[in-house]
């Protein structure tokens, strides 16, 4: 059934120390997967690692954040015609060999969007407490503002169908994309399903997410998750 | 009542901010559609101004007792009008920024691959060149 092979999404920022393991890996133990790095703008050796290297990526001259990273990845894919896309960080964190499992329930039609979660099963790496009170926060308050019951709201491991790759290409969040995307899954109505996977401890170089800007983080995502559910009362009526 | 000095000096502080809004104008260092809400607020500044009665009726309606307070009032709320009609603009045109970087980003993709298949193409051909003049 399907024409082509699933896209891999990879946002790259300062990731000039783990980029070429991500890449070689899906490369080399991987030709079933197509995959697309987008450069964030980085300012250090990323892009010259993936010219030097051959790679196929998308260079933005100045940097977006993670959102407007991904949002190219899904834009590509919307592009070249690809039915099913995968974004995984581009860290090493997300294990490709896990990916199977990610996309099984869309190409069964199950569902359409797939998250790869820490905590249905509790195996591989989780993350400190405070980070995982504040997800389990954000997974009530998406709970009472759409329906949908997400465990691991935050994580960057997602696969969509094709109908989400247009969705997402046209509207993706900005800043911390992962649970207002998930908002916008909702209204869409789109058919959300959560599989367990295990993480991988960051190879090297910092999460996205430091402490002084998580107490930023939750009150930004809160108020884009609120905001969102109000449009979309605005929308049934 | 306000002081007659102080009315003085109000209009022609007001006459000043119209004269600086022309020339910002006149330099196209100001696009017309923003100038809009700065050029309201100066009318009705001056207007408040020239005529403090309507402006002394408004301030006893809204149980502000000094007229200068009032004046002030008006002046913070079209400050924070235009302050947040800046930030929506600010927020439209990054909405434009990120589109724009993204489709560059994509069509540099094609671009380096076009070139790489002309280079190709240029040196197979290059080699079939040297070959006939053998």
């Amino acid at each position: 059934m399907e024409s082509k092979k699933p896209l891999i999404i990879i946002p790259a920022y300062k990731e000039e120390a783990n980029i070429e393991f991500v890449a070689d890996n899906i490369i080399n133990n991987y030709p079933q997967y197509d995959y697309i790095i987008v450069n964030d703008g980085s300012k250090d050796n990323t892009a010259k690692i993936c010219r030097e290297r051959n790679y196929n990526f998308c260079d933005l001259p100045i940097n977006l954040g993670i959102g407007g990273a991904v949002q190219t990845g899904y834009k590509y894919a919307e592009r070249n015609g690809y039915d099913i896309a995968v974004q995984i960080d581009g860290d090493g964190q997300h294990d490709v060999s896990q990916l199977e499992k990610v996309i099984a329930p869309i190409k069964n039609g199950e569902a359409d969007i797939v998250i790869g979660s820490r905590f249905i099963t509790k195996a591989g790496f989780q993350s400190s407490k405070a980070r995982r009170a504040g997800i389990k926060f954000l997974s009530g308050l998406i709970h009472i503002c759409t329906g949908k019951k997400v465990f691991d709201v935050t994580s960057g491991y997602r696969a969509v169908n094709s109908r989400f790759i247009h969705i997402y290409a046209e509207n993706y969040p900005n800043d911390y994309p992962e649970p207002e995307a998930l908002v916008v899954a909702a209204i869409n109505g789109g058919k959300v399903k959560e599989v367990p996977i295990i993480m991988n401890e960051r190879k090297s170089g910092t999460s996205s997410i430091r402490a002084w800007k998580s107490v930023y983080y939750m009150i930004k995502v809160t108020l884009a998750i609120i905001i969102c559910r109000i449009s979309l009362g605005i929308r049934r009526q | 009542m306000l002081p007659t000095n102080l009315r003085i000096t109000l209009i022609i502080a007001i006459i000043f901010y119209f004269i600086l809004i022309l020339i910002f104008l006149k330099k196209k260092a100001l696009e017309l559609r923003y100038t809009l809400l700065w050029i309201l607020a100066g009318v009705v500044m001056g207007f408040f101004v020239v005529f403090p009665q309507l402006l002394l009726y408004m301030i006893r309606l809204l149980g502000i007792e000094s007229p200068m307070n009032g004046l002030y009032v008006l002046c913070i709320g079209f400050i924070i009008i235009i302050l947040m009609a800046l930030t929506s603009i600010v927020s439209k045109q990054m909405v434009k920024i990120r589109t724009l970087v993204q489709e560059n980003a994509m069509l540099e993709k094609r671009l380096r691959e076009a070139e790489k298949k002309v280079d190709k193409y240029e040196s197979i051909s290059d080699g079939i060149t040297d070959t006939e003049n053998l």
